[in-house]
């Protein structure tokens, strides 16, 4: 459908249906006629991220133990550093940040040197560091300094491994080729290049979660308690030495099917270690995820234990916030997984999605959209601002769930928000998580404000 | 002030054939101003005598932006033609084109330009490989171009796809064909072919430079033919260059050929066995 602010971009048309137009979600096996993964149409003011961003600030970036060097001008150092939560449990990785700084001179004379010493300088200041991982940015690629040798000459000089990302900015169409380039290199230069003391036999990967607001606390335990050992998370509080050893693990469990399937598809085939996609968000796919898990290994009376425990626990809280919450309409904008994650929470809140949106979503997101919304409801690829602006108005969503860009167009409309990329509080994951996912929803929802906000703006007209 | 800018197939004859133009243009008491770009900064060496002189781009790296001073990048040669080399980077490393843009755009900012200038000549290398080796051509630095080639299939390839991108800048107001220089390399036929290849791209062989022992006995002594010995025969063909150039008045937009075309006029011309 076309967007009235679309009417000078009717390109945009075919990236915005409603589930069950033109047959989309209408029997098996047909495919979605929504156009995705695409270039983004000229005149769309798109809110993409480019390749560096998807590979330095989502895959790379989370790994805490590792000096991680922007190779480009300064400004592309400014704009990677602090916008993503990914804790973990020490700080190094999310105080520091390191880049080449190249200039013009080192365009023209070549920015390999000047990469080299600052790898050098860098682990010369913080000696502490396992590891270096470097970002290659446009400007680098253009004049073909060899970013991949220059890991090589550092990691003979300093005796650690050093790795070259090329995630040069402009390929792809989105971040999430950013995603694949971190996937493909920690594969082929990390994994299996050590050996675990003692390989577990109960050894999972969680592959894709990256610990955002520390979702891992709510997570970690779940699959702990049931006597399933977490190798390593790929990349949520990560040590550069448990990327290392994910090749020994017996099961890869896939959060976010987007940003991490490539490594798993990887693992698959190099290794032969199997992988599940599960949702690690509300009651019914937490207690699902758990249970494929033990399936696998035969926990299944440990994991019934677990997931009894914890709803238990969460139940009552549950009931209250869903009275609060039911009937509400959500509009959830995300990167791409989660604006499918999260269909089923909602409804065990009582809630409706009666719009999804995502940044970067590929063909499988799609498919798992329309199979969970309903029928009607709007689905948007890449939506810009002025496409949010109007379905705000014209859909009327009790509530937003969208990321920091989209937060103070919703405030300002008066239109209640949660921010679920990079959580405001959080975390959301897990059992424990959807209480505060729920609380947040209600503050937001239910807030005194926005009654203020409107009266004032009432005022406003008036005068 | 003209602006003039040489291209040509590298290993044509470029730098010669400019240098020895400039010689013989400052000999009628031009001011001339030669700005070499080519990362290997060797378009000034005749008139400089082989004086080897710091380059544009080496300058800017190795001092502070506010200190660098005209004077140091400006050398005078042969009858007080002012000399510049851009320079760049090592070969197989860096971007020369970009290193010509900030080249150019230095010695704009540093007043190069502003001086009494009648002729300046921009010295480019072979082909034009990317944005940066047209920047002469392009915000309205050079607007005369003359093609330097010979009457080899390489060298009119060459000439006729520099003259492609001369098309598309020409539609921007400014760069223009002024004709094409025969520096010839005693091939048969070869005034025919250019001559025709001239016309097919919708320009004029504006001077035919035969080939003369000379030229290699002058440079062997780090010298233009002009300032070697003026009285030889292939100095005079230089100063009919010049004076040809000086009073040029025809300029046009290329009509660059095809590929085919090209083969077909090499056939055409070409020996016959």
């Amino acid at each position: 459908m076309l967007l009235k602010c679309d009417e000078l971009i009717p390109e945009r048309k075919k990236h915005i249906v409603r589930k069950g137009e033109k047959g989309c979600g209408k029997g098996k096996g047909k495919p979605c006629e929504i156009s995705c993964n695409v270039p983004t149409t000229p005149g769309d003011m798109t809110e993409r991220g480019c390749t560096f961003a998807g590979c330095r600030g989502v895959v790379g970036g989370p790994v805490k133990d590792v000096i991680h060097i922007t190779h480009g001008p300064i400004g592309c150092a400014a704009y990677s550093w602090g916008y993503r939560p990914h804790l973990a449990d020490s700080d190094f990785h999310m105080k520091y940040i390191f880049v080449s700084d190249i200039e013009e001179k080192d365009i023209i004379f070549g920015g390999e040197k000047k990469l080299l010493n600052s790898i050098l300088e860098a682990n010369k200041e913080f000696p502490e560091v396992k590891g270096v991982f470097i970002y290659n940015t446009c400007s680098p690629a253009l004049i073909g300094d060899d970013g991949k040798d220059v890991a090589k000459i550092a990691s003979e000089k300093i005796k650690k491994p050093v790795i070259f990302f090329p995630c040069e900015g402009f390929r792809g169409v989105s971040q999430s080729q950013g995603h694949h380039v971190g996937n493909l290199t920690i594969f082929r230069d990390l994994v299996g290049t050590a050996e675990p003391d003692a390989p577990s036999a109960y050894g999972i990967n969680l592959v894709g979660e990256y610990n955002i607001k520390g979702d891992m606390n709510n997570i970690l335990p779940l699959f702990q308690e049931m006597g399933v050992d977490v190798i390593t998370a790929f990349t949520g509080n990560a040590s550069i030495d448990d990327l290392k050893v994910m090749h020994r693990a017996k099961l890869n469990v896939v959060h976010c099917t987007r940003s991490a399937t490539y490594i798993a598809e990887m693992m698959k085939e190099e290794y032969g270690t199997p992988y599940i996609d599960v949702t690690l968000w509300g009651i019914e796919n937490t207690s699902a995820a758990l249970r494929e898990t033990a399936k696998f290994f035969g926990l299944e009376k440990e994991a019934e234990r677990v997931i009894a425990r914890e709803i238990e626990y969460i139940k009552p809280k549950i009931e209250y916030y869903k009275e609060r919450l039911a009937g509400k309409h959500v509009f959830i904008y995300q990167g791409a997984p989660r604006a499918w994650h999260w269909v089923q929470l909602m409804h065990e809140l009582g809630m409706e999605v009666i719009a999804a949106a995502t940044t970067f979503g590929h063909v499988d997101d799609y498919e798992k959209i329309f199979q969970k919304v309903k029928e009607g409801t709007l689905v948007v690829d890449n939506p810009n601002a002025l496409e949010i602006e109007e379905i705000l108005e014209e859909f009327k969503p009790d509530l937003f769930i969208a990321g920091n860009k989209e937060k103070y167009i919703s405030y300002k409309m008066g239109q209640p928000f949660v921010n679920g990329h990079t959580y405001d509080s959080g975390p959301y994951a897990g059992f424990r998580g959807m209480i505060k996912f729920a609380r947040d929803m209600d503050k937001a929802i239910n807030s005194p404000v926005w009654k203020l906000v409107k009266e004032k703006a009432n005022r406003m007209e008036v005068l | 002030m003209r602006q003039i800018a040489f291209y040509g197939k590298g290993g044509i004859g470029k730098s010669t054939t400019q240098q020895n133009t400039a010689a013989a243009l400052a000999d009628l008491d031009n001011q001339i101003m030669v700005v070499g770009c080519d990362p290997k900064a060797d378009c000034t060496r005749l008139l400089l005598r082989g004086k080897r002189q710091a380059t544009v781009l080496d300058t800017i790296r190795e001092t502070e932006e506010e200190e660098i001073k005209l004077e140091t990048l400006v050398n005078d040669g042969y009858g007080g033609v002012k000399c510049v080399e851009a320079g760049g980077p090592e070969p197989g490393v860096g971007c020369g084109g970009r290193g010509v843009i900030t080249a150019i755009q230095t010695l704009q900012e540093l007043g190069a330009y502003n001086g009494n200038l009648d002729y300046v000549f921009y010295d480019v290398l072979g082909d034009v490989v990317c944005g940066g080796f047209a920047m002469p051509i392009r915000e309205g630095y050079a607007r005369e171009i003359y093609l330097v080639v010979s009457g080899e299939y390489m060298a009119l390839y060459a000439a006729n796809n520099i003259s492609k991108g001369i098309k598309k800048f020409a539609s921007r107001g400014y760069a223009r064909l002024g004709g094409v220089i025969c520096n010839s390399r005693m091939v048969e036929n070869e005034r025919e072919l250019v001559e025709e290849f001239a016309r097919r791209i919708n320009t004029k062989m504006i001077h035919f430079i035969p080939r003369d022992k000379d030229v290699q006995r002058a440079e062997i002594n780090k010298m233009t033919v002009i300032d070697w010995n003026p009285d030889v025969n292939q100095a005079q063909e230089y100063r009919e260059l010049a004076k040809k150039i000086n009073e040029n008045q025809d300029f046009t937009i290329p009509t660059p050929i095809t590929q085919d075309e090209l083969e077909e006029l090499m056939k055409t011309y070409g020996v016959e066995d």
